[in-house]
């Protein structure tokens, strides 16, 4: 009975087995099918994966390369930065609309376009020249050399220049005529070309500052050089012309400067004065001599300014054009910014006296301006002008510009 | 006439010789000191805000490239009657704050 039940136990135990066997059987095969299918998908995205770090790792040629790449750029760059002599082009392009309802209509009156090229050599020499490329009424071009010269920066405290200059002579023509300079369209009057103020110089000329302690400060500019020219109509001087002439009719030099004291910070007061010769081909010289006085301050976001200038030519009996004259003109303008905002309104006030009553004029000005940036911006003036009657200077005036320094 | 150019020509060379020797003819190149000098930042800030917005609105930094301010503030040295040393410091303000 022992054995029986051991047998039958057996038994049972073998039937378990081989039902046991047979399913595990059964589980084995198809588990052994996914899994080769899974090994198989793996297989192939390893060797898809191999494939593409193959492609996308750099081979040690590449890396080489690279950094050879790297090497010769940052030289490059660092050449441009730290190499004895740069070039820069700057300048500034202005266009414009004058409306003159009122007499003459109205014209797309203004597209300049100034370029400035500048050469610096260490910190010793800076060459610079402006051109002014300008369309003119009559559809033509005209180009003119503003100013080109070189400067030595002798030391902290004096700049050598040389060359055709932009007259040292007060403040507003060298500082503050460019388009995205000026605040307002126009030309204050009698500081145009060819009336009270001098605009151009060919000579020599020292520069520099010193300073006076915290804040404070001396500038000096002193310069000797051809001087200007007379333009003559008919018996009478018409203008005094200072375009910068490479030659000296009058065989006389003109010598003078401008002294300019800031005894605070953002104000500057300024004194100017030229004496010498002038006069007309295959005449005697006769005298020259311009008086000058600039102010300025700037507080917050208010800029206030104010200038006078005159030029006087002397008598000449034996000359064609015996009368000499004063040509003189002064301005107040008063500028703000409406900050956050990027609109600026200004107020200018301007009178220009001349021995010709044709050219006299006496104008309120008053604008706003649009500033996309510090020299990008749109202009719109409007211009009260009192003059002669009948002539353009009595007219008043729209003016819309758009100036961009660059 | 011509003596009178001459005199005045003279005078100038003379001026030109009188502030060269006040101050010392020196080319003024940067100097290791001058780039190490901690002040340097805080007086070009400064030197910047006095003197950079008295003709025109002020320039910020990155209106240009390092190399380019190295032109441009030599240009504004003759153009404000700058010290060499305010250029300095402006350009140092300029550069480090681009
Ligand atoms: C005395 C007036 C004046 C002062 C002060 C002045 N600028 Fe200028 N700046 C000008 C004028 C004018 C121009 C237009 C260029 C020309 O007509 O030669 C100009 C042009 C520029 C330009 C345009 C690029 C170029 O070289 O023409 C930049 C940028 C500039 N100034 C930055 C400065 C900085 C920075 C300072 C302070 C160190 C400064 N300016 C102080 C008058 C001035």
């Amino acid at each position: 009975m022992k054995y029986r039940i051991s047998s039958s136990r057996h038994c049972l135990v073998m039937v378990m087995l081989s039902l046991a066997a047979a399913s595990s059987n059964v589980y084995a095969e198809s588990d052994y099918q996914a899994l080769q299918n899974e090994v198989q998908a793996l297989r192939q995205e390893l060797s898809e994966l191999r494939a593409l770090v193959k492609q996308q790792s750099a081979s040690q040629e590449d890396v080489k390369s690279l950094r050879q790449e790297v090497k010769a750029t940052s030289r490059a760059q660092s050449e441009a930065t730290n190499a004895d002599s740069v070039a820069h082009i700057a300048g500034y392009a202005a266009v414009g609309l004058t409306d003159r309802s009122q007499s003459g209509g109205s014209a797309f009156s203004v597209a300049s376009f100034n370029p400035i090229f500048h050469f610096l050599y260490k910190d010793i020499a800076l060459a610079e020249a402006e051109l002014e490329i300008a369309a003119a009424p009559d559809g033509t071009t005209e180009t003119k050399l503003e100013y080109a010269s070189i400067d030595i920066f002798l030391n902290d405290n004096t700049t050598l220049v040389a060359g055709k200059i932009l007259s040292p002579l007060g403040y507003f023509r060298q500082n503050l005529h460019p388009a995205w300079v000026n605040k307002f369209p126009s030309i204050t009057p009698g500081f145009g070309e060819g009336q009270a103020a001098p605009s151009s110089e060919v000579g020599l000329g020292v520069r520099g500052g010193y300073p006076l302690g915290e804040g404070k400060k001396l500038k000096y500019a002193l310069y000797v050089g051809n001087g200007p020219e007379l333009e003559v109509d008919g018996s009478e001087i018409h203008g005094i012309e200072s375009d910068g002439y490479t030659r000296d009719v009058d065989h006389r030099k003109v010598v003078g400067g401008r002294i300019g004291l800031v005894p605070l910070p953002r104000l500057e007061l300024g004194i100017s004065a030229a004496d010498g010769g002038v006069g007309l081909e295959g005449e005697p010289d006769r005298s020259y001599r311009v008086l000058g006085t600039d102010v300025g301050y700037q507080w917050k976001q208010l800029d206030l300014r104010a200038e006078y200038i005159s030029q006087r030519v002397g008598d000449l009996a034996t000359s064609v054009a015996p009368d000499g004259g004063t040509w003189k003109a002064w301005y107040g303008q008063a500028s703000y910014k409406f900050l956050p905002t990027k609109w600026e309104g200004v107020l200018r006030y301007g009178k220009y006296i001349s021995p010709h009553a044709d050219q006299r004029q006496e104008q309120w000005a008053v604008g706003v301006n649009y500033l996309w940036g510090p020299s990008v911006m749109a202009k719109l003036g409007y211009e009260f002008n009192q003059g002669l009657a009948g002539e353009n200077t009595d007219a008043n005036r729209w003016l819309l510009q758009f100036a961009y320094g660059f | 006439m011509l003596n009178n150019s001459f005199h005045w020509a003279a005078s100038l060379v003379s001026a030109v010789l009188l502030s060269m020797a006040m101050a010392g003819v020196s080319h003024a190149e940067p100097s290791a000191s001058v780039q190490d000098d901690p002040g340097h930042f805080a007086r070009g800030a400064q030197a910047w805000a006095n003197n950079c917005a008295s003709c025109h609105n002020l320039r910020p930094a990155k209106d240009l490239r390092d190399d380019q301010w190295r032109v441009v503030v030599a240009h504004m040295r003759v153009r404000a009657d700058l010290t060499g040393q305010e250029a300095r410091d402006v350009l140092k303000f300029l550069q480090e704050s681009n």
